[in-house]
């Protein structure tokens, strides 16, 4: 199987980031996890993958957003692709930096935001159309 | 701050002075010109007279008076040339207007000796007329005059007698059939008829006089009493805004505002506060203070132990005083003489013989309240005591329910985490990724599935529901096209509707007039309503959406051909979690959400919705949104022609929450939120993946109090 590029996945629940993991690896993905965004951020130092899946509400409500943030603001970087996830899709609309439509805006430091649960189908496209692009 | 007001209560005594002399005089001035109309009678009466006397053959010197006849119709005619030169501000000729007043009585009295002296002198039976006059100079002059005028002819008399008796004047009798009555020969009977004619002139002066003063104190008194009228009025005044604030207002600091400011205003004080107690009853803080300087109630707290002048007012006994020097008495004492502020009263705030806090009244005048003021300030205080826990009570609940929104919010997020957790595993398992399933295998798993989807689609409409009973989202306020939604409604369900074989049609005129609302969640009301047709239409059947402009809204009528609502359900159409038996034989696993998240949207945008439905025939939902949002937007059901009248109409209804009357096939699926909502109420929210709890049937969507 040959390797289409490296995942780094982010999600404190067990259950997603397994099930995740086996149907992207099982498409050529090679996986990295974390489960927070400390072990995210020492993970990235180590290694620059060539995206990132990244749940949003993990310890704090916002962890996902804040790692996004520092990684943009850091030229080292800050052109590491950011797809998110999240279960609260109404909440990140309400408290969010924005509204929905501003999502794929400047404002956002993400290339996509997905609401779990995502079709596996629509997951693989969108990673393989980021890829693509960058 | 107001700008600073006079502070008399009362108005100025020259202006009023000035004021009431002005009244005098005008009605003055009316009765000289009265009089001058009256006058004009006297020369035809006296010609009359003249001609009846000369009739009976009573002989006289009817010469003499016919001319004085015309003597009175010229100085009449001066009167009413002089009198026209009086404009409409008599004060500004005071003087000119009482000589004119007097010339007129002074004449009227020549006259009326010329006559008497034409007539027989003391003997004369025009006498008594003089008593006319004195009735009218009393009328017309002020009493002292009157006084004086009949003196004048008891005087005048006594000399005409006199003078006729002596032979100074030549005696004029008044001759019948040759004979006359001669007073001059018999003086005793001349004395006792001047005698008599004295007395009846002295009583009537006294009886006219002393009526008009009583008249003239009547006067004053209703004016008196008028000015207190409109005091009174303007107080009620204040207290009918005290009213209004209560039952328009439900802000609390903006009653504190409204009656701090309505207070001050009509008390014509600088300055009224209101102080709160707390729940301890041990500190009053200041919650609003009206025209006073901030440093005397910016941050302040008093600790009512401390404050014997808080302690007794709590106690329910208000508290006056006219000099603001007692510094033991006032905590902030200093700061109160520095704003000039000298009087000050304290009345107790009660709620049903509970006290809530002190309201206070702050001049600058010393000795400004007097126990009318106090008695006033007692029953505002009472108005004022109500509308803060009103405000208060209101606020409450408002907490109280977007507590409960948010709980709701916080319920259904931690539902949905282990639910996308569970389909994100499903999909590994049926995507084969950990071997191939059999077709049975394949089939259990795809029912897994569409269950969970079910939950989780149910999830999200309860969070749509909390979301938009809690106030955090906000209907937009922005325009809506309605036809650009419509032709969305349409490219959604065409396929749809076409795949079922339905007809399907939306039907927008030419001239919709555009709305002000949420577009978004306007979209999803008609999604909603369309896709239930849809869902509840067979083969073959229509649905249709047709917009309409009525009077001051847009009229959105979303018809279906399907198997209709029983009248048994149409109740509790708008409750959470109520599927009737027939929308479960269609489809098992709805929500029941869909329609209780229309009429939210619906409520949101001060519209109505109503509903016709005939089981077997089909249903109409008609939606009625305002043009302009908080302009009503509904019409009398009864003047809707296209509702037929004896199907049932079911107007929206309030939140409705009588689980008991949940048919039995909804309670099941009600029952299991419930179970689900209670165990994540047990929860500990630090820890959000805690192991649920056993179901209990009626779980109470509510948390304990909020702080604050």
């Amino acid at each position: 199987m040959s390797e289409k590029g490296e995942i780094l996945l982010v999600d404190d629940d067990p259950d997603i980031q397994d099930s995740l993991r086996i149907i992207l690896e099982s498409n050529g993905y090679k996986i990295r996890t974390a489960s927070n965004g400390r072990q995210a951020k020492a993970a990235i130092e180590e290694k620059i993958p060539d995206l990132m899946i990244l749940d949003i509400m993990m310890t704090t409500d916002t962890e996902g957003f804040d790692l996004a943030y520092e990684l943009r603001d850091n030229p080292e970087f800050k052109n590491l692709p950011i797809l998110m996830l999240t279960s609260f899709l109404d909440k990140v609309r309400q408290e969010g930096p924005g509204p929905f439509e501003f999502i794929m805006g400047e404002q956002w430091p993400a290339h996509w935001l997905f609401e779990k649960p995502v079709e596996p189908k629509k997951l693989l496209a969108k990673i393989e159309s980021i890829l693509k692009e960058t | 701050m107001n700008p600073p007001r006079t502070e008399t209560g009362r108005r100025d005594l020259p202006v009023e002075l000035h004021e009431r002399k002005r009244i005098i005089l005008r009605e003055l001035k009316e009765r000289c010109l009265w009089f001058i109309r009256l006058r004009w009678l006297v020369p035809p009466s006296i010609l009359a007279g003249t001609a009846v006397a000369g009739l009976l053959g009573v002989e006289f010197a009817a010469a003499s008076i016919l001319l004085v006849a015309a003597f009175i119709l010229i100085y009449n005619v001066a009167f009413l040339l002089w009198g026209r030169r009086f404009g409409a501000d008599p004060s500004q000729e005071a003087d000119s207007l009482r000589s004119f007043a007097h010339w007129q009585v002074a004449l009227d009295y020549t006259a009326m000796f010329l006559l008497i002296h034409f007539t027989g002198g003391a003997a004369s039976p025009l006498i008594f007329f003089f008593i006319f006059h004195i009735i009218f100079a009393s009328i017309l002059l002020p009493s002292r005059s009157a006084y004086g005028f009949s003196i004048l002819v008891v005087v005048g008399m006594a000399i005409v007698a006199s003078a006729e008796y002596l032979g100074w004047i030549p005696h004029r009798p008044l001759l019948f059939r040759g004979r006359f009555i001669d007073l001059v020969e018999q003086p005793f009977h001349m004395m006792v008829a001047w005698g008599f004619f004295a007395a009846t002139v002295s009583i009537t002066a006294f009886a006219t006089s002393s009526i008009m003063r009583m008249l003239r104190k009547r006067i004053d008194n209703l004016t008196e009493l008028n000015e207190t009228v409109s005091e009174l009025n303007e107080k009620l005044n204040t207290l009918y805004n005290v009213i209004q604030a209560i039952g328009s207002t439900q802000k609390f600091e903006a009653t504190l505002e409204t009656v701090t400011r309505e207070l001050a205003s009509v008390m014509e004080v600088r300055g009224i506060s209101i102080k709160l107690l707390s729940e301890d009853g041990r500190f009053l803080r200041y919650a609003a203070a009206h025209g006073l300087p901030e440093s005397i109630f910016r941050n302040r707290v008093v600790e009512v132990a401390k404050s014997p002048l808080n302690r007794r007012i709590i106690e329910g006994e208000p508290y006056v005083t006219g000099q603001v020097t007692q510094p033991e008495m006032f905590q902030f004492g200093e700061d109160l003489a520095a704003a000039h502020l000298q009087s000050a009263l304290f009345v107790p705030l009660t709620v049903e013989a509970r006290v809530t806090g002190i309201l206070g009244a702050y001049c600058v005048r010393p000795d400004r309240f007097g126990s009318e003021e106090v008695e006033f300030f007692r029953l505002a205080a009472g108005l004022v005591a109500i509308a803060l826990e009103n405000a208060r009570a209101y606020e409450a609940v408002e907490n109280l329910v977007k507590e409960r929104a948010w709980f709701t919010m916080r319920v259904a997020h931690n539902l949905r985490a282990p639910l996308a957790a569970m389909q994100s595993i499903l999909e590994v398992v049926r995507g084969g990724y950990l071997g191939e399933l059999n077709d049975q295998q394949k089939e259990y798993l795809r029912r897994l599935n569409r269950r969970v989807g079910t939950l989780l689609a149910m999830i999200s409409e309860l969070m749509t529901l909390a979301r938009s009973r809690s106030e955090k989202i906000r209907v937009a306020d922005e325009t809506v096209d309605l036809s650009v939604i419509a032709t969305r409604i349409e490219r959604t369900f065409k396929d749809e509707a076409a795949e079922k074989g339905l007809d399907f049609k939306i039907t927008v005129p030419e001239d919709l007039p555009v709305i002000r609302g949420d577009s978004g969640m306007i979209e999803q009301l008609l999604e909603n309503l369309v896709s239930n047709g849809i869902k509840y239409t067979a083969s073959g059947g229509k649905v249709c959406v047709t917009f309409s402009k009525g009077a001051g809204n847009v009229r959105i009528e979303v018809g279906d051909t399907g198997i209709g609502i029983p009248s048994a359900d149409l109740p509790n159409l708008y409750k959470e979690f109520y599927r009737s038996d027939s929308a479960k034989a269609i489809e098992a696993h709805g929500t029941g959400l869909g329609l209780p998240i229309v009429k939210e949207i619906v409520d949101k945008h001060g519209g109505r919705i109503m509903v016709e439905s005939e089981e077997g025939l089909g249903t109409i939902f008609v939606v009625y949104l305002p043009v302009e949002r908080g302009a009503s937007g509904g019409v009398d059901s009864t003047t809707d022609a296209s509702l037929k009248k004896d199907a049932p109409v079911v107007p929206n209804q309030g939140n409705g929450r009588n689980r008991s009357t949940l048919s039995r096939s909804a309670q099941a699926a009600a029952d299991f939120v419930r179970q689900m909502v209670r165990a994540a109420s047990e929860t500990d929210w630090s820890h959000p993946r805690g192991s649920a709890g056993r179901g209990q049937r009626n779980f109470p969507l509510r948390r304990p109090a909020p702080a604050g």
